[in-house]
């Protein structure tokens, strides 16, 4: 029984450590939130997505996953695709970069509690998310059709 | 400028509790499991088992429980793990950064073909990275 209580404890110490930063961070994401603020700086956001050639309207969806989750990513790419705003092609580079660096903050918050560095969390998932997103930029044509 | 109100705090306020509560519901069973699998032996079998195929990425046998529970629960799984088990500050960093590129398989990839990637292909890009990350690190790390 005293094995399921350490566990217990330990458990509930770690979510404790975690949820004193989670619980205000999702006050501060949620003022951003409603205050628009992804869609007022957008044009300066999706900047460094022309690289793999996304518009602005293609990059919209890929900066609302690596802020927000690969969830509301996916909604937002869902109804840019029905309303035309993202062709096939920019689906699959943002799907792909979304995939690998997505939740940036809370997937990152996470692991930071436990002790690891910022940096070596946030770095490799961007850089490789590029890497990957590039090379699926070079190598898909422009006329991918939907469902390929 | 930003219009901050009463309603925007009580409701990220909502949305954090949610998640401390998403996260408490994995989190402390995954510990208390991860304390009987210690307790009963069996994280020792488990750990002799993988100890050759974790030593490619410089980690211990037992981190393979934390990289299981990360690519097929989710990462707070994976930190609950963390939480039970004792593993070296480096270890955990290995852990984190190949979990970083590949969680949540059973939840995420199908998100991922929803939203128009075929989840073979974005499943063999995640596991990708993932590996070569934790050699790299494995290699690199003290």
């Amino acid at each position: 029984m005293s094995v399921l209580w350490d566990g217990f404890l330990q458990g509930a110490k770690g979510v404790w450590t975690i949820a004193i930063i989670v619980i205000p961070l999702m006050i501060v994401l949620e003022i951003a939130q409603s205050n628009g603020l992804l869609h007022r700086l957008n044009r300066f956001m999706t900047k460094p997505f022309k690289i793999l050639g996304l518009s602005e309207e293609g990059a919209f969806p890929l900066v609302v996953a690596i802020v927000f989750g690969i969830t509301y990513g996916s909604g937002v790419i869902l109804n840019h695709a029905r309303t035309g705003k993202v062709t096939p092609k920019e689906a699959r580079v943002v799907g792909t970069f979304m995939a690998v660096a997505h939740a940036l903050i809370e997937d990152t918050i996470i692991f930071w509690v436990l002790g690891v560095p910022l940096l070596l969390l946030l770095v490799p998932r961007i850089v490789l998310a590029y890497v990957m997103a590039y090379i699926v930029h070079r190598a898909t044509p422009e006329e991918l059709t939907a469902g390929e | 400028m930003l219009e901050v109100n009463r309603k925007m705090i009580w409701q990220g306020a909502r949305t954090g509790l949610q998640t401390t509560w998403e996260l408490a519901k994995v989190v402390v069973p995954t510990a208390m499991v991860v304390a009987v699998f210690r307790a009963s032996g069996l994280l020792d079998i488990i750990t002799a088992f993988f100890a050759p195929y974790m030593g490619f990425f410089g980690l211990s046998g037992e981190a393979a429980v934390v990289l299981f529970s990360g690519y097929f629960i989710n990462l707070y799984a994976a930190a609950g793990s963390i939480i039970a088990l004792n593993l070296s500050l480096s270890e955990i960093t290995i852990c984190a950064v190949m979990l970083g590129f590949c969680h949540s398989l059973l939840v995420e990839l199908p998100i991922s073909q929803k939203a128009g990637s075929p989840m073979g292909y974005i499943f063999l890009i995640r596991l990708a990275c993932s590996l070569a990350a934790g050699w790299l690190l494995g290699v690199v790390l003290p």
